[in-house]
This record gives C-alpha cells, sequence and structure tokens, in this order.
C-alpha cells in the first residue's frame, strides 16, 4: 500500500499494521483528522475517533464508552486486569487504594535508584560507541524501575522480560493466531503463578514493599482477595514495562534523527521536562485506547452499535489543529500542551507519574554522558505495531565525545 | 493584577500538571489530586497559574481575575 494511500480516502480504512504507518503515523493522523471524523481500522472494520474533541470527550464518559471487554486473546488473562478493565465505580474503589501508591512524592523517592539504574546500563557501552538501543537500554531500564518497585530482586530482569514479551509479542510466526493464543495463556498462567507465590511469601513474611502492601490494604473494610491481587499485579507487569519501553525508543529516534532538538536538550537539560511532554504528545507511542459501546451513540452524522469495539486513536488527538497551535512542529517551548498521552478521565494512567520521573532521569543521565548520537547510517528503525516499540534502533557516537559519569 | 483559582475537582484525575507547573499555587493530596494552596494569586505568580491551568487535560482550572 502506498503510504498516502493510508488511510484509504474512500473507505476511510486505516491500515494500522502497515510499517510506514507505524514508523511515522503523523501524515496519516492529519489526514484522519481532515476527512474521517469516524474512519475504520483493517482490523474487523471497527470505528476509529482521531478529533480531540471527540476522544476526550469518549475517554470521561465510561458509562458509554466502557473498559469491560474480554481480552484474553490478546493478554493471556483469565480475568479482567484491575482497574484497567473495570469501570467506574468499583474501578474508583480500586484506584482510590492504588494511587496512593503512584503518587509523585512515592516516585520520586525512586528516582535515585532509576539514575543509578540508567548509569549503569550506560557504563555498560558507552565505551564501545554504539548499542542497540532497545535491548541494551530502552527494554531493561524500566524493568529494573518495576522490579525496585515490586520490590523484587534485580536479578529477576530476564525473567519479566521473558514473560511481557510472551504476552505482547508471543515468539511465534507472525499470522499464526492459534499459537499466539496459546503461547499467551502459558504465559499468563506463568504471571499468575509467579504472583501467587509473591503473595504467600509476603503474607508470611511483610516487607515494605508493593505485593505486601496489597496483601495489608482494605477495600471498603475487607482485605483485596487473592484474584484481586494477582489482577493488579498482572496489569502492573504489562502496563509498567512496554509502554516507558516505546516511550524511551521513540523519543531518542526523534532526537537522533533531529540534531538541533537534541542539542537543545543537551546543552538545556532543564528543558527536558517539557522535551519529555512534547515528545509524548508527538509520538503518543501507546496510540490507540480500545472501548466497548454500552449504548448506541452518535458522532458526527454516524451512528456507533452497542457492542461495537471503538478505537480511540490518542495520538491522532494529539496532533488535532483544534487543540494544538501548529501541531506539526515539535516545539520544546510549547506552553500549552495537554496532550493524552497517558489518557484522560477516570483511567488516566495510573503509572504516569512513575513513566514522567522515568523518562526524565533517562533522558537526563543519557544527554549528560553522550550528548552527541546517531542512528547507525544504513540502518533502518524498525518500529511494532500496537504499542510503537522502535524495536531496532542501532544508536552511534565517537567515543572521545562522551563524558564521564 | 491579583487572580482568583478554582478548581473542579470532580473533574481533576490528578495529571499533576499543575503542581509541577505552579507548586506555590497548587500541591497533591495522598492521591496526587489537585489542592488549591493559593486560592487568591500573586502577581508573581500569575504566570505560571496561567500555564498550569493551559496545561490541565481536564479542563478543570478556572481562573479570574481580581
Amino acid at each position: 500500500m502506498e503510504e498516502n494511500e493510508n488511510p484509504c480516502p474512500r473507505t476511510g480504512v486505516l491500515n494500522i499494521i502497515d510499517p510506514a504507518y507505524t514508523a511515522h503515523p503523523q501524515p496519516a493522523y492529519a489526514r484522519l483528522l481532515e476527512h474521517h471524523r469516524v474512519a475504520k481500522s483493517i482490523a474487523m472494520h471497527s470505528p476509529i475517533l482521531s478529533r480531540y474533541e471527540d476522544v476526550v470527550w469518549a475517554l470521561r464518559h465510561p458509562e458509554i464508552f466502557s473498559s469491560e471487554m474480554d481480552m484474553q486473546v490478546l493478554l493471556g488473562t483469565q480475568r479482567p486486569m484491575i482497574p484497567q478493565q473495570i469501570d467506574p465505580p468499583l474501578q474508583t474503589r480500586y484506584r482510590k487504594i492504588l494511587d496512593l501508591r503512584f503518587s509523585r512524592p512515592r516516585m520520586q523517592e525512586l528516582e535515585p535508584a532509576m539514575r543509578q539504574h540508567a548509569q549503569q546500563l550506560i557504563d555498560g557501552f558507552i565505551e564501545r560507541g554504539e548499542c542497540e538501543f532497545d535491548a541494551d537500554f530502552a527494554v531493561p531500564l524500566p524493568c529494573r524501575a518495576f522490579l525496585t518497585l515490586m520490590g523484587l530482586p534485580q536479578e529477576e530482569l530476564d525473567l519479566f522480560v521473558e514473560l511481557k514479551n510472551g504476552i505482547i509479542r508471543p515468539p511465534v510466526p507472525p499470522m499464526d493466531m492459534m499459537a499466539a493464543t496459546e503461547w499467551r495463556m502459558k504465559t499468563g498462567e506463568r504471571i499468575y503463578a509467579y504472583f501467587e507465590k509473591m503473595i504467600d511469601e509476603r503474607s508470611k513474611a511483610p516487607r515494605d514493599d508493593m505485593v505486601t502492601y496489597l496483601t495489608q490494604v482494605e477495600l471498603d473494610g475487607r482485605p483485596l482477595t487473592r484474584h484481586e491481587i494477582l489482577d493488579i499485579c498482572y496489569l502492573f507487569l504489562l502496563g509498567g514495562l512496554d509502554t516507558v519501553t516505546a516511550t524511551l525508543g521513540c523519543s531518542m529516534a526523534y532526537l537522533a534523527a533531529n540534531p538541533e532538538q537534541r542539542r537543545r536538550i543537551a546543552e538545556k537539560p532543564e528543558l527536558i521536562p517539557n522535551a519529555v511532554e512534547e515528545l509524548l504528545r508527538w509520538e503518543t507511542p501507546v496510540s490507540l485506547i480500545p472501548r466497548v459501546l454500552k449504548q448506541n451513540v452518535k458522532i458526527g452524522d454516524v451512528e456507533l452499535r452497542e457492542g461495537a469495539l471503538v478505537n480511540l486513536l490518542i495520538g491522532a488527538a494529539n496532533v488535532d489543529p483544534a487543540e494544538f497551535a501548529d501541531p506539526t512542529r515539535v516545539d520544546f517551548d510549547r506552553e500549552r500542551n495537554r496532550h493524552v498521552a497517558f489518557g484522560a478521565g477516570p483511567h488516566r494512567c495510573l503509572g504516569s507519574h512513575l513513566a514522567r520521573m522515568e523518562l526524565r532521569a533517562a533522558l537526563e543521565e543519557w544527554h549528560r554522558r553522550i550528548p552527541e548520537y546517531e542512528i547507525k547510517p544504513g540502518a533502518v528503525p524498525q518500529v511494532s505495531p500496537g504499542i510503537r516499540e522502535q524495536l531496532h534502533l542501532p544508536l552511534v557516537w565517537r567515543v572521545g565525545s562522551t563524558r564521564g559519569a | 493584577m491579583k487572580v482568583q483559582v478554582r478548581v473542579d475537582l470532580a473533574k481533576c484525575v490528578g495529571h499533576g500538571r499543575c503542581y509541577e507547573l505552579a507548586p506555590e499555587v497548587f500541591g497533591e493530596d495522598e492521591r496526587g489530586h489537585c489542592r488549591v494552596l493559593l486560592e487568591s494569586v500573586p502577581p508573581r505568580l500569575v504566570q505560571d497559574t496561567l500555564l498550569a491551568a493551559a496545561n490541565c487535560p481536564e479542563d478543570a482550572i478556572r481562573l479570574q481575575k481580581s
């Protein structure tokens, strides 16, 4: 398919797995926003909403756009993940006990450990003058953060990378859906079994960590059930690793390809928090949020039916000219930036304060040590569909241009 | 110029942009939702407060000149 035919101008069908689209979806977003208020996904032709106004409205109305859908085939889960696949008002009760553990001050406590993890990873490859950014940095860093947050030993890193990959990218032939589902179910069983063991251990010997907290906290005057704790831990594993990995990769791919922007943040690290927000807006690595309709709803002149799966394309909403001035310009000085890369409404990403801390710490530590780098000449970065992870992003730098820790 | 701040707490879901961008005006409760620290904002903090309001994804912050 020609890149400029996506979405198809006649049918409004968007090919969300086209490599040209996953690498650079922004031109397709612009066409969706201009011509297709309700487009269709190539997968089952389910409707896609793109406008900022429509997407934010949907996210704020869970009584219409429900999160309660069966994702077993895609996630290997035996029950809904908590709180992501639960609607308010029950979802709100879970958030009340979980938000406490993901507040900004709590995440700031983890920051020194995060910076140390980043430094250790950089130490491992800085003298080589090159790295495979995904495997050497973007994958292990959020995994280390997750292990620190959960109170698990760092030796579990390889196991957790294997588990999350087993769900998100099962190692089976690309089109073999049966094999993929089977792999996910088996991986899911391993995830449940791992945390079952953790719950038993922490119930007997409490520590100051997340699983201990979940075994002790009360919801409406009762302890959480074993299933509830498992369904929360499952979400932490899936939500905490891949999303930050993808955002690090997309941010660094942009900075590697845009040396003027990169030099600005290397010279003025105080710009990094704003740069992180702007790159979240522009790249929106988690670009699509699924919902299921609880009632019929009309968007423009299109009637959507109860029971339909609806795709909320937050990546497109984040470049909507109706909300963002000069949306195709990546501007680290942008003053008004109400991007919804972490969603909006009651399901706002539980880990957003963690993600922001990780992204800022990672970009600061990297650019302090390696201010000048580029994509390895001749390499073609490879970006996955779905969550846009830069699976292959080789970076190179001159060894003499780096700085000590 | 002084500015009066009102936050619609029914809209706030804890993005935390306000207390990052205007930490003297906005704080956080234990869940990370907004808590107004200064309802009446002195001139030196007006710029930060405008920035916070312009970056709230839930459009929950209302400002009024006083």
